[in-house]
């Protein structure tokens, strides 16, 4: 499907219109489909079909199309060109408490927001308790919620589409608001609902999150970039956000390049836990200086999460007052216990007198660890063998 | 106030006609008539409600922002209970007008079957006016402002305060051409006048004979109400996928 959109204003007063029309009327105005100044398509050839008990990931950065998309799904706009259908009754959570009236109190909204979407009154006072139960604002749900934090608002409003048993779902990150126990409630409901055969969408920027739901994704920027295995279309997109960055050159110690190398020296891409990984940095002196740091980061790219960080001292390993022209290689050597997942490298470096980074390269490569071990993933491989065990018999007597 | 809000419109509209009404027979050196007070508070009633249906239906789209660009739902939901809600308000008004026009010498006659008759269509009439405005107030929002000088001036094109008959032959007719004339003035008749609407209607007055109802008064309500509806609805229902996208 296709979907067109304008930059910029569009007129919206019948003062505006009568020129509009005169153009219209000379036969002067352009095919709808076709684009015309001010135009962009903001969705672009985009293909794909979600069966029931699929989950798919739709990432991307900011304005890539992604609400767009879960809004041409929901009817709520229509597609440019092509179509696209959803069967079944749609659970839609593209802003949770939309619905909601300020005025009225939390329970007043339950029934209010439920009937909009599309849920029997009957239905939604047998299901009250549980509902009140998940969004865990008991205490308050007489209270109007316009005094309801920002929290709480976004946990009333999911707590009803949690239980509108839908058989598509589709979700716009909405789980950004809540707190974290929440957010764990959240990504365990909509496993249970994948479970039981639901066909889901799932919007989010918290990759971890998408890469625990869903079997697919796509990688979304105004066209499908990547569109696969999870892991594979958030592999590609974390490489494609990440672009390299480094400092300009000129610094005092410049990093010239970097390659990740795997046991056999070769590019390594694709490890499993306990490999020992290699990053070759060069680097190339303009200046001369002492009493620095070669800094080696290792991330998750999912998250960003610093998962390790250390350095090598300039006086230990001997590079201290280097003559400027000088080209030098350090080896970065490196085990991976990790589960699975995207991860990077960055190499810095750092002066101490200063107290300044003068140099860096991020990410200096990339890998993906696969292993099937872990149940529910985590960062450490922390290597769980079986150790003795020891049964001790019922005493019988 | 609660259910007061409802009686308090009509009656302020009630209370300015009388004002006029009681001019209007001083100059002429009459005095003033309860069928003339009753006529005034039948069509009081459905003026207000006209007023404020068109009034709420006209902003209700661009009131519910959120909803029309975030959750799917059938968007006819927001004039049409804009409407209702004001046919409930009315309908209050409504009873205290039953209990009222006795007084004012109204009697129960056959030609009080036409009053469900005229209701329906004017509210059928109201529901398609309000889903055109509320439309077009999407996509135009100076619609509104157009939208409350006509609803402030249209008390002096339609016949409230006084009766289409009052202007003479030739305004008469144009006055009758307002879609809302048949309904107001066909109330009148059959609730204060006793007269069968099938029936023309002819009074005598200074300037010779005015045709006060024609059965082809009752057929151009219809049209416009039925019309109307029909081709707002269908307008509606086409430009209903644009909403999210223009609002």
């Amino acid at each position: 499907m296709w979907k067109k959109f304008h930059r910029g204003e569009v007129h919206d007063s019948l003062r505006d219109l009568v020129p509009a029309m005169a153009r219209h009327l000379l036969g002067r105005a352009p095919k709808p489909t076709q684009l015309q100044a001010g135009d962009f398509w903001a969705l672009r050839e985009i293909n794909f079909q979600v069966k029931g008990g699929e989950a798919l990931g739709i990432i991307g950065p900011n304005g890539a199309g992604k609400s767009t998309m879960l809004k041409l799904l929901t009817k709520i706009l229509r597609p440019t060109r092509g179509s696209c259908s959803v069967r079944g009754r749609v659970g839609a959570l593209i802003e949770v408490a939309a619905g909601f009236h300020p005025d009225l109190t939390g329970m007043e909204n339950i029934y209010l927001q439920g009937s909009i979407m599309g849920m029997r009154s009957s239905e939604i006072a047998k299901k009250i308790d549980e509902i009140v139960e998940f969004a865990g604002v008991g205490a308050f749900i007489d209270t109007p919620v316009k005094r309801y934090s920002s929290g709480m608002h976004a946990r009333l409003g999911f707590s009803v589409a949690a239980h509108l048993d839908p058989d598509v779902l589709l979700i716009d990150e909405v789980l950004s608001v809540g707190d974290m126990a929440f957010q764990e409630k959240c990504i365990e409901r909509m496993k249970l609902f994948k479970r039981k055969g639901v066909a889901i969408a799932f919007v989010s920027h918290n990759m971890q999150a998408v890469a625990e739901l869903c079997d697919t994704g796509v990688f979304l920027s105004g066209e499908v970039l990547a569109l696969g295995p999870v892991q594979e279309a958030i592999g590609t997109y974390v490489r494609s956000a990440s672009r390299q960055v480094a400092a300009p050159r000129g610094a005092a110690i410049d990093i010239v390049k970097a390659d990740l190398l795997d046991e056999r020296m070769e590019p390594a891409v694709t490890v499993s836990p306990g490999a020992e990984l290699t990053l070759r940095v060069t680097y190339c002196v303009q200046k001369t200086i002492m009493n620095y740091q070669l800094v080696f980061v290792l991330y998750r790219s999912t998250d960003g999460l610093k998962v390790y960080d250390g350095n090598l001292r300039s006086e230990e390993i001997g590079l201290d007052g280097l003559a400027p022209g000088e080209t030098f290689t350090v080896d970065f050597r490196f085990s991976v216990h990790l589960v699975r997942g995207q991860y990077h490298v960055g190499s810095y470096i750092y002066h101490n007198p200063t107290l300044s980074q003068i140099s860096y390269l991020v990410p200096a490569g990339l890998f993906t660890v696969q292993e099937t071990r872990t149940y529910g993933g985590g960062v450490a491989d922390v290597n769980l063998t079986c150790g003795d065990i020891v049964r001790t018999p019922p005493r019988s007597g | 106030m609660g259910f007061g809000w409802a009686i308090f419109m009509p009656a302020l509209i009630i209370v300015a006609g009388l004002l006029i009404k009681l001019a209007m027979a001083n100059v002429a050196g009459k005095s003033l008539h309860p069928s003339d007070i009753s006529s005034l508070m039948v069509k009081a009633l459905p003026w207000s409600f006209f007023v404020g249906a068109i009034g709420f239906a006209a902003g209700s789209l661009l009131s519910n922002i959120a909803l029309v660009t975030k959750v799917y739902l059938p968007r006819e939901v927001f004039p049409v209970a804009a409407t209702v809600a004001q046919a409930f308000d009315t309908s209050i008004s409504a009873v205290v007008l039953a209990i009222a026009l006795p007084f004012l010498g109204v009697t129960l006659s056959w030609s009080l079957l036409w009053v469900p008759v005229l209701v329906i269509l004017l509210f059928l009439f109201t529901t398609g006016v309000g889903l055109f405005l509320s439309c077009a107030n999407l996509f135009f929002r100076d619609v509104k402002y157009i939208v409350q000088v006509l609803l402030t001036f249209g008390i002096f094109f339609t016949p409230v305060l006084f009766d289409a008959s009052m202007v003479g032959p030739t305004a008469s007719g144009l006055l009758m051409l307002n879609p809302l004339s048949p309904f107001l003035e066909g109330l009148r008749l059959c609730v204060v006048e006793r007269h069968n609407l099938l029936e023309p209607l002819m009074v005598a007055g200074s300037h010779g004979h005015v045709l006060v109802w024609t059965p082809w008064y009752l057929a151009y309500g219809l049209v416009c109400s039925l019309g109307g509806l029909l081709a707002s609805a269908l307008m509606f229902h086409r430009l209903e996928f644009v909403f999210a996208e223009y609002i």
